[in-house]
């Protein structure tokens, strides 16, 4: 079965729909009209200009290019990242970045070319939106983790310092918070598995299926994808969250001021 | 062991510094009482003793020589500080005590037995307390004790006490203070910070003053 395709007259018909929440907006007084009209002529720009880029991406054919916009999106991830970790003087930006380019490449060279077996493994039509994929979903958990390391610390603080003042090493002062950390980051991809299907239909997946693929082969990407978000969730916390409690102590074992 | 702070000076962000130029030296069978109003760096000098806070400027000596990194967990497990606050994590009177021989820094001491734990609390007045109760839900001044008592289960060359009599009644806390005295008598260095001053002070007791921003030795 093929897709039908969209053509512009039928996309400018859905500036109905658009018409329809300006309308509400009107008659109750919202003030959203501008909101609504600057946020749609935004998604016509973003994603019509993405849809060039990918079309220019897929055509790379070295693995080092496909790897270096990989990066990118990495990179962005990991700012995201930045953004949302406030309240503490320890960079994060580096140990996320770093970890999340390990975590995710090793993953989605594992699905690329192990599980679904893409010939060559770098393919930028599977490996970008594969990757793009892991980043996006691994960011929130990386977020949460942090964000549970480094609140934690504070909480926590009397404790880890008299842990540390009776001869524990900062890992050792530490390994609860640190498990709490990962756990945290790692239980919304885990509670996923619990709800996929019965609460929503995944978007890859209605995708697939209304660009006209057989839902049980949209099933089973779909099975693929939540698996190795489990994975790269779980890589990308232990990683950053040993990378950064690191950060937060001196070579002597004290507990930074930055890091409270 | 010897613990020497030469010339050090502390100072949190831009705020003033806490002290300068202080100079102060601790040995085994030391016994040591910081006296001083609050907020003038009494509980800072006991960390700067055990690492757990870097001075701004000077240096801290062991034994003759600069500390290294690596040694830091054996440091702190010969010069152990007991924090003001007596903090008992979740689990019973005897996992709280045995918990600092989990570290890998205080493998090599035996986990004391019960029957020892159980002389060491009547020592200390806490015939009441029993070694399966839960520690948090015990009152300040029992949790007092239990965590001195944390802390001497270390067998300490050198005991660094922030206030540890501050929640105590009298007999209670003439009882520590002796056991504190026969620990030094015994070769352990004591250092003391206090409000209240020691009621009995031993006759080799150091007192020191920590007035604004430097320390004086009394006698």
């Amino acid at each position: 079965m093929n897709p039908i395709d969209i053509g512009p007259s039928q996309l400018l018909l859905c500036l109905l729909f658009v018409a329809i929440a300006g309308g509400a907006s009107l008659v109750m007084g919202l003030r959203l009209e501008r909101d609504l009209l600057w946020g749609t002529v935004r998604t016509f720009a973003q994603l019509f200009l993405v849809g060039y880029v990918l079309d220019a991406v897929f055509a790379i054919d070295t693995p080092l290019l496909v790897v270096l916009v990989f990066i990118f999106m990495v990179f962005w991830a990991a700012h995201a990242v930045r953004g949302r970790v406030r309240g503490t003087g320890v960079s994060v930006f580096l140990p996320t970045f770093l970890s999340m380019v390990l975590s995710y490449l090793v993953v989605t060279m594992l699905v690329t070319a192990v599980v679904v077996q893409v010939e060559p493994w770098w393919a930028p039509q599977y490996f970008i939106p594969l990757g793009g994929m892991i980043a996006g979903n691994s960011m929130n958990a990386i977020s949460v983790c942090l964000e549970r390391l480094l609140t934690g610390l504070r909480e926590r603080r009397e404790a880890i310092e008299l842990a540390l003042s009776l001869g524990a090493s900062y890992r050792e002062a530490t390994s609860d918070l640190l498990a709490d950390a990962v756990r945290a980051g790692m239980i919304p991809s885990i509670n996923a598995l619990m709800t996929v299907g019965l609460v929503s239909l995944p978007g890859m997946m209605t995708g697939q299926i209304l660009a006209g693929a057989q839902p049980t082969s949209a099933v089973k990407y779909q099975i693929v994808v939540m698996l190795m978000l489990v994975a790269s969730t779980a890589i990308g916390a232990v990683v950053v969250a040993f990378f950064v409690r690191r950060r937060c102590f001196t070579r002597a074992h004290q507990l930074r001021q930055e890091a409270l | 062991m010897r613990i020497d702070l030469q010339n050090i000076s502390l100072r949190f962000g831009d705020h003033e510094p806490l002290f300068e130029g202080v100079d102060l030296k601790v040995e085994s069978g030391d016994f040591i009482v910081v006296e001083g109003s609050s907020g003038v760096g009494k509980s800072s000098l006991l960390r700067l003793l055990n690492r757990l806070q870097e001075p701004t400027t000077g240096r801290l000596l062991v034994d003759n020589a600069p500390p290294r990194d690596a040694d830091i967990t054996q440091l702190r497990r010969r010069a152990v500080l007991v924090p003001q606050t007596p903090i008992m994590g979740a689990g019973t009177v005897r996992e709280n005590l045995c918990w600092p021989l989990s570290f890998r820094a205080n493998c090599a001491r035996i986990p004391p037995t019960d029957e020892v734990l159980r002389q060491r609390l009547d020592g200390l007045l806490l015939q009441d307390v029993e070694l399966d109760d839960e520690a948090r839900t015990l009152s300040v001044g029992q949790r007092q004790r239990l965590a001195l008592l944390r802390a001497l289960l270390l067998e300490p060359e050198i005991l660094l006490c922030d206030e540890p009599t501050a929640a105590l009644d009298g007999e209670a806390r003439s009882v520590l203070e002796k056991q504190l005295e026969a620990r030094c008598s015994a070769g352990m260095g004591v250092v003391i910070v206090t409000h209240q001053g020691v009621s009995a002070p031993a006759a080799e007791t150091r007192r020191v003053i920590l007035r604004h921003q430097a320390l004086q030795v009394v006698a």
